[in-house]
């Protein structure tokens, strides 16, 4: 045992601290303690189950009661892999018989029920000793960290179930349903009736595999809670510093015993005085700092320059980082040369074979292609027939080009223009009013005349044309009778609403015939 | 002994063979900005099991008694339990973790404490992460996952720990008063590095709990270099660590 070759640091720690080691330590080996662990017990297991096929609960009992056995082959890996020298997997199974020899009945009787078991196992199985001398030196031993070793086999027992009960529940959740709807509780209470004797055997292989994946860290916990004792009883960290101390101080005596005897054999000759004599300006270095300098020592300028290279390139000196994009492909320029040549042209005669294989896929493609397009048009097609109903009543609605007639104008210069609110004889009504009522009469003949020009000669009039522009807009209809009769009317219209100027009497017949005339007769039939 | 930064041992280049793998510690070393490394000491599943066991035997005797006492009151007591209740199970772990430095009462009797990553106390955000999470952790059935992933994580983080970035870690607690045997104090007669220095002291603190032989083979190991005789290499060695001690 060379402490040098541990490969766990080792100082003294508190008990939870040694456990905590304990985990890594099973951690690091983990597949090669869980793969020798399985292989042990799994088969067992079978075997006990086929043996007591009609007592399961015997089965698992005596599986769990051998537990002490199996714990022996994990810390056999362990203490090996401690120094360095981890054995294979088949030396681990090879070595398992000679293992089993020692203490196997007491750890299988009396020290089956010990709360410290793991923690007296590494000096049952690897300290060899016998008798009085054991059993003083397990008393001495558990005088410290015997509680943490107690604890960890109590915390190790729920684990246990734990693990059991999250596998179990597990196995449950994945059943699909229809399975375990048929399974009532009644059913698993008559288990014992024999019917479900396999499914008991499947917990207790659920069990097996939570010591699994369990019980490699329990030993190893042990294991290091022991290493943690005796690293305090007997000072391992100390002898471990104390024997790098001796070695740094002896090689450096015995160095520097070599290097004067070295400086002793070598005579001084004339070549040596001579050569820095007479050239002393040689002896300047050209390369100032940058020369190599103490070469006579492990540390040599160059190495602690390349070390110091080293720790530069490291974090947190230097910061790298990998971004990944992406980007359009750059064309590749080559320039080619004559073998490129003879590749390329090799390539395009590939390139061309390939393109002509292309072109006879392509009729296959088309076919697809064409495929597809008609797929596509007659899914829109039944789409449409399928909605049609929907789109008759929806889409002609929504009168995509047509614009919204403008509502016809009813009044114009507050007078009311609409075809409803005239007299059907106007020039009638206006002849009997002429007498009496002038205004009304004159009134409703322009009403008329403008509600003409708008139904009948759809002239886009509005409120905020006056008089004169109804006039330019009618004149703009080139009907000469029609602008006259306007012109006409207007300027009597205007006379008497603004001037309040009687129109002459005559003007009466002359108007009335010229809008029978030009209305009544020609235009409405 | 206070936890601080071990210094790299100068070693030439030449022989610079590393090791297959650094040898395995429980230490996580968190660097400052300052370049100060701080040695956290994460707390694995054995101690961190039973601090829940404690904290969830307190809750459960508290629930005990609200109900007894509440139960006193009919249907009102029951709503005002069942608040409570919801508080004592979701709340319990994250007012204690913030307002007590990270221990609940089961964290502070196993002398564990709950930290960020980087060793700062932990917040809000942090510890209502971690304990909302035990809902993840506890599937399928007993904390089958935290248990797994406590056993697999260097730093024995569970999926709360994961996701909130949290470290359970031992606390420091603040060194005893070494007693160092009597000896006259002395020079060392070569360069001690901070390794060695602290265990010529660790040798003399401790050489109550090793025994008298244990003491004389591990003194004799450096009579050589200490140009003495075997016999007396113990006595030199405490004088070396009472002269590295200075006048107390």
């Amino acid at each position: 045992m060379r402490l040098t070759d541990a490969s766990v640091a080792i100082r003294p720690r508190s008990p939870w601290e040694a456990l905590d080691l304990g985990v890594l330590l099973a951690r690091r080996h983990a597949g090669l303690l869980l793969a020798s662990w399985a292989l042990v017990t799994v088969p067992l297991f079978a075997l006990l189950c086929l043996l007591l096929w009609d007592y399961p609960g015997w089965a698992i009992f005596t599986f769990w009661w051998l537990k002490p056995a199996y714990e022996r082959l994990p810390l056999h890996i362990l203490a090996r892999a401690l120094f360095g020298d981890t054995p294979s997997l088949g030396q681990a199974l090879k070595a398992l018989p000679g293992l089993l020899g020692p203490q196997l009945l007491a750890s299988l009787s009396w020290r089956r029920f010990s709360p410290t078991r793991s923690f007296d196992l590494p000096v049952l199985q690897l300290e060899g000793l016998s008798g009085q001398a054991r059993r003083q030196r397990l008393v001495v031993l558990s005088q410290r960290d015997a509680g943490a070793a107690t604890w960890l086999t109590v915390v190790g027992v729920h684990l246990e179930m734990a693990l059991w009960l999250g596998l179990a529940s597990l196995f449950y959740l994945l059943l699909p349903a229809q399975i375990a709807l048929d399974w009532s509780w009644q059913n698993l209470v008559n288990a014992a009736a024999g019917e479900w004797l396999w499914l008991e055997h499947l917990f207790n292989l659920l069990y097996v595999l939570a010591l699994i994946l369990w019980e490699p860290f329990y030993v190893a916990c042990g294991f290091t809670l022991y290493l943690n004792r005796r690293t305090a009883l007997e000072g391992w960290d100390i002898e471990l510093v104390f024997r790098q101390l001796r070695q740094r101080l002896t090689g450096v005596a015995y160095a520097l015993l070599l290097g004067c005897g070295l400086l002793l054999l070598q005579t001084p000759t004339a070549t040596m005085a001579a050569e820095s004599g007479s050239s002393p300006l040689q002896v300047a270095d050209p390369m100032g700092p940058e020369a190599a300098r103490l070469l006579k020592q492990p540390l040599s300028s160059q190495a602690a320059q390349d070390s110091i290279g080293q720790l530069l390139e490291q974090p947190p000196f230097e910061h790298r980082e990998t971004v990944t994009r992406w980007r359009f492909g750059e064309q590749q320029v080559e320039e080619p040369s004559e073998e490129q040549l003879a590749g390329l042209l090799e390539l395009l005669e590939k390139l061309f074979k390939l393109a002509e294989f292309w072109n006879s896929i392509d009729a296959v493609a088309l076919f697809f292609e064409a495929l597809l397009w008609a797929a596509l048009l007659g899914l829109a097609a039944l789409l449409i027939w399928r909605y049609r109903q929907w789109l008759g009543a929806f889409v002609g609605r929504l009168g995509l080009a047509q614009r919204a007639a403008a509502p016809p104008t009813r009044q114009l210069f507050g007078l009311e223009v609409a075809p409803e609110s005239l007299p059907a004889d106007v020039a009638g009504t206006v002849e009997r009013l002429w007498a009496e009522q002038p205004r009304a009469a004159l009134g409703l003949l322009y009403r008329a005349l403008l509600s003409r020009l708008l139904d009948d000669y759809r002239l886009p009039l509005h409120g905020a044309h006056t008089e004169r522009e109804v006039l330019r807009l009618v004149e703009g209809l080139e009907h000469s009778e029609l602008s006259s009769f306007s012109q006409a009317l207007t300027l009597h219209w205007q006379n008497l609403a603004y001037g309040h100027r009687l129109p002459p009497d005559e003007l009466r017949q002359t108007l009335c015939q010229d809008w029978r005339r030009l209305f009544d007769s020609g235009v409405r039939t | 002994m206070p936890h601080s930064a071990t210094p790299p041992s100068p070693r030439a280049p030449g022989a610079s063979v590393q090791p297959p793998a650094a040898p395995l510690d429980t230490r996580y070393r968190v660097e400052t900005p300052e370049a100060i490394d701080l040695l956290l000491r994460p707390a694995g599943l054995v101690p961190r099991a039973l601090a829940f066991a404690i904290d969830l035997l307190i809750r459960g005797l508290l629930l005990l008694a609200i109900y007894v006492v509440l139960g006193l009151l009919g249907k009102f007591g029951m709503g005002l339990a069942t608040i409570l209740l919801f508080l004592l199970t979701w709340w319990y772990m994250v007012l204690f973790e913030v307002f007590n430095q990270g221990r609940s009462p089961g964290k502070q009797i196993l002398g564990l404490r709950v930290v960020h990553d980087d060793g700062t106390p932990v917040g809000w955000a942090a510890s209502l992460t971690r304990n909302l999470l035990r809902f993840v952790d506890i599937l399928p059935f007993g904390y089958t996952l935290g248990i797994l992933s406590c056993l697999n994580h260097p730093a024995f983080k569970r999926l709360g720990d994961i996701a909130a970035g949290t470290l359970v870690v031992y606390r420091d607690t603040p060194p005893a008063r070494p007693s160092l045997p009597q000896a006259e104090a002395l020079h060392a007669p070569f360069a001690l590095d901070l390794l060695e220095q602290r265990a010529l002291l660790a040798f003399a603190e401790r050489g109550a709990s090793l025994s008298a032989e244990r003491r004389a083979e591990l003194a004799a190991i450096l009579a050589e270099p200490l140009q003495v005789p075997a016999e007396q290499a113990e006595q030199r060695l405490n004088g070396i660590a009472r002269g590295l001690l200075g006048p107390t």
